[in-house]
């Protein structure tokens, strides 16, 4: 046969991107993660951002106009922004340790063998799969000052029943209380994954070493629970920073007890002043960027 | 004086049934203080159950285990001043060398300066100064097995239980280790108990040797009787690398001589000393045992009741500088003989062999025990 007659094999695809330069097969192998996240993450930050610098209010009907800083100037001398960021500050303070102690309490019990193990970790996920109002409407149920639970055991221990909603205070005792319950389980989750990567040798050396439960608990489980615990406290940080769902479902009194996500929400649905909302989203994205990196920092002294 | 003592130890696991499963049957040992006691056997023996037993890490189910004299059946790890270097090191990864070999000095209220002292001479002993302040991952396998075994010595207890403490080094760490835990031992003179499933490491660091299997002890003895007087095919094929060869065969015993009779129609003449062990034996199914280095390819002082002769065929040849292990095809099976290294065989060759009937060892084939 002749060589000159046979056909060129078509070059498949492959071949092609095969003979790409180096950097130009990254950027296309990148792209559509690049234009996705564009799309879902850069463009909607991007606006928020710049809504901020503006006056939209779609109330007024008049067409936007930039500002600059004079709705962050508005915001400094806002009261009810203090106010929300207070009450969501209280609301991070409280139920982030708390769902930190009580969540490693879970943890430790759903990791030492005994028979009903299995059902005790699959009721852990049980807060955890509730959604959040769900959970804000249960819990506004047993706060309730007539058929609430919680006045009841307050009446059976012979103590005066309280209006909870009331008043602010109860209301935010009421609100972490709820948080507490819905995100422990999601701390015992993680804490749980942890425990279980602490070799069962490390409590057999240092029992025959001579520590003590507690000691064991204090010298091998907590330090090597660190690292879990960071990250479980990232997640639960952002979360409480974003407080919303739990505190809307129970509110108290007026807007005594509104949160920073509440007040946002207030601003860009109920008054459509989507620049002054916006500022206030920024400030909401700066104090989760803010908290983000020191907890970062932490994980990285830590693996030094 | 007893180091550690053992009085019909069992151990039995629940299992949802009434009698449970039962994986350590009875075991009687005395082991004295100062002694160098391995426990080996293959993987399930109950020979590292038996040791955790002893740390108090496993519960005993019947039986007493005392050490130095003292019963601690019911007393907790902690309360039992033994040491134990595991499989797996079992270092504190959040705690620097120096912090994991005072751990146990910390928790048993030494004056700093004390720990101090026993933390650095433990760290001479071991050659691991320079690595005091490092973090356990920072170390090589090598070095953290040191580090065990110093968080081991710093304590200076009673007994030292060690678990497979080098099967997870590599062959030439392995060996290196080996004979740094023989110096050690030589150095404390403490009561060491070590559990292995290498019968070299068993060989070449106990004083005496305890070969379990199945939960039971098989032999208890000097690595010179395990090796060379095994009480059964068990023992025997679990000593020595390339293990003991067995071949099937019976007996014939008469007024006056005895023959091994292997398939094939081998006849291999046994020396007169075993006439009065093997009266009424005519007959009997046996199994033929020979180590490697009791076959020679040279007649020698000749034939008769020491030295049989055998023709077989080369199945395979393996050099190893030092000696050539050569597989023969012979009397129905295949035996391994340890060569010298100038033995040049093709395989298929036609081989004649020798074996040094003294050295032999007949096993009951119905039982495995030692005629």
């Amino acid at each position: 046969m002749n060589d000159r007659h046979t056909p060129t094999p078509q070059r498949s695809l492959f071949d092609r991107l095969a003979d790409m330069n180096e950097t130009t097969l990254a950027a296309l192998l990148l792209a559509p993660a690049f234009i996705f996240i564009s799309i879902i993450v850069v463009y909607p930050v991007a606006t928020l951002v710049w809504n901020s610098f503006n006056d939209v209010r779609l109330l007024t009907g008049a067409p936007s106009r930039w500002v600059g800083l004079e709705n962050y100037l508005l915001l400094l001398a806002d009261a009810q922004f203090w106010r929300a960021t207070k009450n969501t500050m209280i609301i991070v303070l409280v139920t982030v340790p708390g769902s930190l102690v009580v969540g490693l309490g879970l943890a430790l019990l759903a990791n030492m063998p005994f028979k009903w193990r299995g059902p005790i970790r699959l009721s852990l996920l049980l807060p955890w799969a509730t959604p959040l109002a769900f959970v804000g409407l249960i819990f506004a149920w047993f706060f309730h000052s007539e058929y609430g639970v919680f006045n009841d055991l307050l009446r059976r221990l012979g103590l005066a029943p309280q209006i909870w909603f009331n008043s602010p205070t109860l209301t935010m005792m009421a609100i972490c209380i709820a948080t507490i319950w819905k995100t422990s389980s999601f701390m015992a989750l993680i804490l749980l994954a942890g425990l279980q990567t602490i070799p069962k040798s490390l409590y057999e050396a240092a029992d025959v070493d001579g520590a003590s439960k507690w000691r064991q608990f204090t010298d091998i489980t907590l330090p090597l629970l660190v690292p879990s615990m960071l990250v479980a406290l990232i997640f639960r940080t952002l979360t409480a920073i974003q407080s919303f769902d739990i505190p809307y479902s129970m509110p108290g009194p007026g807007e005594e007890t509104q949160t920073l996500a509440m007040y946002i929400h207030m601003n860009a649905v109920d008054y459509l002043d989507l620049g002054y909302s916006s500022a206030l989203a920024v400030v909401m994205f700066g104090l989760s960027m803010a908290t983000t990196f020191i907890y970062l920092r932490y994980v990285k002294a830590d693996g030094k | 004086m007893s180091g550690v003592s053992l009085q019909k130890v069992t151990k039995v696991y629940d299992n949802g049934t009434k009698e449970g499963v039962k994986i350590i049957h009875g075991i009687d040992l005395e082991i004295t203080q100062g002694e160098f006691v391995v426990f080996v056997g293959p993987s399930g023996c109950g020979k590292s159950t038996l040791l955790r037993m002893i740390a108090g890490l496993e519960s005993i189910s019947g039986g007493t285990i005392s050490i130095e004299g003292r019963v601690v059946n019911d007393l907790a790890p902690r309360e039992r001043d033994i040491a134990m270097v595991f499989q797996d090191y079992a270092l504190y990864p959040h705690k620097n060398v120096f912090e994991n070999l005072a751990f146990g000095l910390r928790l048993r209220k030494f004056s700093e300066d004390e720990i101090k002292k026993r933390v650095n001479d433990a760290a001479a002993i071991l050659k691991i100064e320079h690595l005091l302040e490092r973090k356990p991952r920072a170390l090589s396998g090598g070095q953290r097995q040191r580090v065990a075994m110093g968080r081991a010595i710093v304590r200076q207890p009673k007994a030292f239980l060690f678990d497979e403490p080098l099967s997870n080094l590599d062959a030439l760490l392995r060996s290196e280790m080996r004979t740094e835990i023989k110096k050690l031992h030589q150095r404390l003179g403490a009561t060491t108990i070590y559990v292995t499933h290498d019968q070299v490491e068993a060989m070449t660091l106990a004083q005496r040797i305890v070969v379990l299997s199945g939960g039971n002890i098989m032999q208890v003895g000097t690595p010179d009787a395990i090796y060379n007087q095994p009480v059964s095919k068990f023992v025997a094929g679990f000593t020595g690398s390339p293990p003991m060869n067995f071949l099937q065969g019976s007996l014939g015993v008469c007024a006056d001589t005895a023959t091994v009779l292997l398939t094939d129609g081998v006849q291999l003449p046994l020396a007169a000393s075993w006439l009065p062990r093997l009266a009424g034996a005519h007959g009997q199914e046996i199994e033929f045992g020979i180590r490697p280095e009791d076959i020679g390819i040279e007649a020698g002082a000749g034939f008769g009741a020491e030295r049989a002769a055998m023709s077989g065929t080369v199945v395979v040849a393996e050099p190893l500088g030092a000696e050539t292990l050569v597989t023969f095809a012979c009397a129905g099976g295949e035996v391994i003989a340890r060569m010298p290294p100038s033995v040049n065989y093709r395989p298929g060759e036609a081989a004649t062999i020798y074996v040094d009937m003294q050295k032999c060892h007949l096993f009951d084939r119905a039982n495995g025990v030692a005629l």
